[in-house]
């Protein structure tokens, strides 16, 4: 995997999840973003939108 | 070197360092090893002089991997966060189609919704709030649906528009702004609103917390009817002055997995309406437990919930990082800089447990000695 692509698939993590951790050779990182708005802790709803 | 994407601060837990970066709001943990390597990096000159000071430690290769490392590491770190979209929205009243009148801490609260559906994202959570008053309402909300887009006025000016499908974010801005109005508060005052369920004895309070479906509020439900109080369900907010956690006045909300536990608990268990809305959730009780005596306690104790049937109950401290790592994702943190500082701050001063359990009996003996601890 070339560095561009590590890059970008760090950058989708803490995008989508919030979090992103690795193991490097000198130590360990992770990097944690918070939500970027209040939000109550409703999932996605597999069952389609409620709302239509 | 490139000092500008150094850490805005950097405080030491333990073993673990947390470093917050102001330009992403992002929260990072690094062991003494990265940390050392990271600093040695930022006092650089060059990318030269870089590798010759850990040339003694390490083959070429590995030295090159390190810089990569390290140059990377710090662009994620640095990245800028998004920005919040305008909203200029205009505010129409022929969508007013239901009316709901609250009574929250003194406060007169009116709701106007569009649609029974659009009311069920908000109304069954306080639904124990409302009342009959015909004062004149303190503060006037909407919520409607335009567009495939959900949109929240306050006293007639849009404060939040979100796709239909993100309606947890209309969730947590109303919550937001209720707490704002009740504790005449404004919305910069507050540090955050975690993700987790805050428990208080009157003096001082416990945030559990664990991801969606870890029990924190069946253990709040069964805490509540053992003399402790709720202080807040799902979204513990804090301000940023005191650091203390309030009270939020949403009701518990329960999952069916949840009934067998607490029927025999709460009296007319069945009385409380369920709400059907959200399919992953399943049907959902809203418990309306009692509010503690005072509207806000400090915050002593942070509890990573992990039930695990035929287990013996413990309670064990855990590092920052694994708190962090729950705790952040999950959670609205103020990105002002005197908010993080505050937030890193209060850290400091809180002990960090995670709670493996199945009896109900002895985990309430456990968190009671936590309290008295």
């Amino acid at each position: 995997m070339n560095e561009e692509k590590k890059i970008l698939t760090r950058k989708e993590a803490i995008k989508k999840m919030g979090k992103y951790a690795a193991i490097t050779a000198v130590g360990t990182f992770s990097i944690l973003n918070p939500l970027k708005a209040q939000a109550d802790s409703t999932p996605p709803d597999p069952g389609g939108n409620p709302l239509g | 070197m490139k000092n500008e994407l150094a850490p805005t601060y950097e405080y030491l837990y333990g073993n673990n360092w947390v470093l917050w970066y102001a330009i992403s709001n992002s929260y990072s943990v690094v062991d003494e090893g990265f940390k050392k390597t990271l600093d040695t990096y930022l006092k650089s000159n060059s990318k030269s002089s870089f590798k010759e000071k850990i040339t003694s430690l390490k083959s070429t290769e590995l030295i090159e991997n390190i810089l990569n490392d390290i140059e990377n590491y710090l662009i994620a770190c640095n990245t800028r966060s998004e920005s919040e979209t305008s909203l200029n929205e205009s505010f129409i009243a022929d969508y007013r189609k239901i009316q709901k009148t609250y009574k929250i801490n003194g406060k007169i609260i009116k709701v106007y919704f569009d649609s029974e559906l659009v009311a069920k994202i908000i109304h069954p959570a306080i639904a124990h709030l409302e009342c009959d008053s015909n004062r004149i309402a303190d503060s006037v909300f909407d919520i409607f649906l335009r567009d495939d887009h959900l949109l929240l006025f306050k006293n007639q000016s849009c404060i939040l528009k979100t796709p239909k499908k993100d309606y947890h974010f209309l969730r947590g801005k109303f919550t937001m702004h209720i707490l704002c109005e009740i504790y005449e508060k404004e919305e910069s005052d507050w540090l955050g609103t975690f993700h987790g369920s805050a428990i208080t004895d009157d003096k001082t309070c416990i945030l559990f917390i664990g991801e969606s479906g870890s029990g924190k509020s069946t253990l709040s439900s069964i805490l509540v009817t053992n003399g402790f109080y709720l202080l807040a369900d799902d979204v513990s907010p804090m301000l940023a002055k005191n650091t203390s956690i309030y009270h939020n006045p949403n009701g518990i909300s329960l999952k069916s997995g949840a009934t067998e536990v607490l029927k025999p608990l709460i009296d007319n268990f069945e009385d409380i309406p369920i709400t059907e809305f959200n399919t992953s959730k399943g049907p959902l009780r809203y418990f309306p437990s009692p509010k503690p005596p005072k509207n806000y306690y400090p915050c002593k104790s942070i509890v990573l919930v992990n039930y695990t049937p035929n287990t013996n109950t413990e309670l064990l401290e855990i590092s920052v990082k694994d708190i962090l790592e729950t705790l952040i994702p999950e959670s609205w943190l103020s990105p002002l800089p005197e908010h993080a500082d505050a937030f890193l701050e209060w850290l400091k001063t809180v002990r960090l447990y995670k709670l493996t359990y199945s009896d109900n009996k002895s985990m309430i003996d456990t968190v009671n000695e936590l309290f008295e601890s």
